[in-house]
């Protein structure tokens, strides 16, 4: 078992014929992903790596019955390739691409806001569910099935929580990078919420760092949610407040200077473990004896 | 990106909002030129043009520039002329510049603008509702630093939907909420609009008008602005990119800029190269948690290769507070090899005297550990980044 993307979970790519995306679709496909088909508008009716390349989202989904769709157009055409996967009703889109302008997302999140896609990303190494479903750019040999979850904003700092999951002896159920933009779709609370329901995962770590008020959503979400695993917390960005704004709006949007201290005192304050150090993690997974 | 005050009031006024009358000026000879051009009589407003808030009650490092602040009211030319020689070429010192300030290059010469009420105007990105957010406050008693510590109920925050832009409803809202005469009210409306308009039109990030002040007329005008731009969105916008001021950004910021990073200064002694910000947060935190502090941090990002990294140490190293170098490089795809192989040229190149700490994680560890053992190098390899921030002050601390 695992979150939003498994071995059944059917995938298409879009912008598959790219270079970046042929190669970790190779890449995903050796893994075993269960991916079924390719989009590039323009490029129907050929096949690449084996697989048959639509035009248009919805014409694969008719044809191929994929239900989640991984993301790797350039940055001007992610909006366009989001909205495409939203009107074909996707379940799931996970957007790999970076530099996404910001009213983009903006809009992007408009349009999501009615309807049944959800998005990870952009700017994120993805989803990775061991052993099953590769969905972007995630290294798979540091990996292993287990009860793990992991949500993480930071990409390098979710393959460092792996890899203290992998010295706790454990494995990982679902590892989801959430994207470092300042615009995302799904947030700690809503992957929260998914591991929560998931029946195979037994504890979660949760790795924030300094910029808007996510993390603090996120522990406000667990305090009130009536199923509470453990979750091990942690925030990077502790030693210096780093800011080229100019201006005071960004802080009083989030009511405050918002510093990694605050941050962890949010998340101890919902009941949450918090590391001072992210090589911490190992041992706090240790006395949780899973 | 930021932009200078005069230019965001240009753009702003480009879409009707009522600037003060002003004009650029880079020496004294042009600032008198530049306040005749702008009214024949005074008094008019000097105003150093570097990108900081706080311009007002900062100071000058130098004498010369006398003990006045950035911003300063002038009576007659003569006045004007003298102070205007003072400014430029001087450093100012801000809130936000830290304690080495930033040269003055240009002034920006506007004639004094008469204003009764004055109130904060802002609009910003509110990342969890995915909204841009109209943000106003009445600052005739506190500027908006102190509202916004100590009394956030003060500000209004009106999210505003990104088609139809600030509505004549929202509008009513704000004008009863900052107390306007109902003859303002038109002047109002086009102001937020303009705002608006500037936002969407320009992917801005966040525009400040602090303060606007309401003319004897009624007519709302912006007495200072404020605009940062979308980085990720300045393709869409040639005409902007040419605003961008590479003085304010700084020679090392620039190259990293070059090669796809990023590169940030502090004021410590330990000069970090990671792929990835929090990374390169976490691996500040473990520095500080063990009593010293980074001196600036490069951040190569994802695809980092041979010529990349040779590239990020050869920056690295001109930063004159770096007394140690780490590199911690993690990932699945990226070639450790191919790492250690850049590392080794940028070493012979710049001539290696100071200590470096390398932790690998990723393809092919063990054979670059071997590449670097062999190569003879004055390096420590670090198992992961406790051990690294460990090894790094160690090393420093021996060689002095």
């Amino acid at each position: 078992m695992s979150i939003l993307a498994g071995k059944n979970t059917k995938v298409l790519v879009q912008g598959m014929t790219g270079t970046q995306a042929s190669f970790h679709t190779k890449r995903s496909l050796d893994y075993g992903t269960n991916i079924v088909a390719g989009v590039t508008p323009g490029k129907g009716g050929i096949t690449h790596l084996g697989l048959p390349v639509f035009d248009s989202v919805k014409e694969a989904v008719k044809e191929t019955g994929a239900t989640a769709s991984m993301i790797f157009v350039p940055a001007k055409a992610v909006k366009s390739a989001i909205a495409e996967a939203a009107e074909a009703e996707l379940e799931l889109a996970v957007c790999i691409s970076d530099n996404v302008p910001i009213r983009d997302m903006l809009e992007i999140r408009n349009i999501l806001k009615n309807g049944k896609t959800r998005l990870i990303g952009p700017n994120t190494p993805g989803l990775i569910t061991p052993g099953e479903a590769r969905l972007g750019i995630f290294p798979e040999n540091i990996h292993t099935p287990g009860k793990i979850g992991i949500v993480s904003r930071s990409s390098t700092l979710t393959y460092e929580a792996v890899l203290e999951t992998r010295r706790a002896g454990l494995g990982q159920s679902t590892v989801i990078g959430l994207g470092d933009d300042m615009v995302i779709g799904m947030n700690f609370a809503d992957v929260l919420a998914e591991f929560m329901n998931d029946d195979d995962t037994k504890a979660i770590v949760m790795i924030g760092q300094l910029g808007g008020n996510f993390e603090e959503l996120g522990a406000d979400w667990y305090r009130s949610s009536s199923v509470k695993k453990p979750v091990i917390g942690f925030v990077a960005g502790n030693s210096q407040a780093f800011s080229s704004t100019v201006g005071y709006a960004g802080d009083i949007i989030t009511r405050g200077k918002i510093t990694a201290e605050d941050k962890k005192k949010a998340l101890a304050d919902a009941g949450m473990t918090v590391v001072e150090q992210i090589n911490r993690v190992h041992d706090e997974l240790q006395k949780l004896k899973l | 990106m930021n932009i200078h005050e005069y230019q965001a009031k240009q753009i702003l006024s480009r879409n009707g909002i009522k600037i003060p009358k002003g004009k650029i000026a880079y020496t004294a000879n042009e600032a008198r030129q530049a306040a005749k051009a702008v009214t024949a009589k005074g008094p008019w407003m000097l105003k150093a043009q570097i990108q900081s808030g706080a311009r007002a009650v900062g100071h000058f490092l130098e004498k010369r520039a006398g003990s006045r602040g950035g911003i300063r009211m002038v009576e007659n030319l003569k006045d004007l002329w003298t102070e205007a020689d003072a400014m430029l070429g001087s450093t100012l010192v801000t809130k936000q510049t830290g304690p080495q300030g930033k040269q003055v290059s240009r002034l920006y010469v506007e004639a004094y603008t008469r204003v009764g009420f004055t109130f904060y105007a802002g609009m910003a990105i509110d990342r969890v509702q995915a909204s841009v957010t109209l943000l106003l406050a009445n600052t005739k008693d506190d500027d908006i630093n102190t509202i916004a510590e100590s009394d956030p109920g003060r500000i209004l925050r009106l999210p505003l939907d990104l088609v139809t832009g600030p509505t004549h409803a929202q509008t009513g809202k704000a004008a009863e909420f900052l107390k306007l005469q109902p003859r303002s009210y038109d002047s109002f409306y086009l102001f937020l609009r303009g705002m608006f308009k500037t936002f969407i039109a320009n992917d801005a990030l966040m525009i400040e008008i602090n303060p606007a002040g309401v003319m004897k007329n009624g007519d709302i005008v912006a007495l200072d602005a404020k605009i940062t731009l979308d980085d990720k969105a300045l393709y869409r916008h040639p005409e902007n990119l040419r605003l961008k001021d590479d003085y304010e950004t700084g020679a090392r910021e620039l190259k990293a800029a070059k090669y796809g990073f990023t590169y940030h200064e502090f004021d410590g002694s330990i000069g970090c190269i990671v792929n990835g910000e929090g990374l390169a947060m976490a691996m500040s935190d473990l520095i500080k948690q063990r009593g010293s502090n980074v001196a600036c941090w490069l951040n190569v990002k994802g695809g980092v290769d041979r010529d990349k990294i040779a590239a990020g140490i050869k920056i690295i190293v001109t930063n004159p507070r770096v007394e140690g170098i780490v590199i911690n490089i993690l990932g699945g795809f990226v070639r450790c090899d191919l790492i250690a192989d850049g590392i080794i040229d940028a070493a012979a190149e710049v001539g290696m005297n100071i200590p470096l700490v390398v932790r690998f994680e990723g393809t092919n560890r063990d054979e670059a550990e071997n590449i670097l053992k062999r190569a003879g190098l004055p390096l420590t390899l670090a198992r992961n980044m406790e051990d690294a921030a460990d090894e790094i002050l160690k090393a420093v601390q021996e060689g002095m």
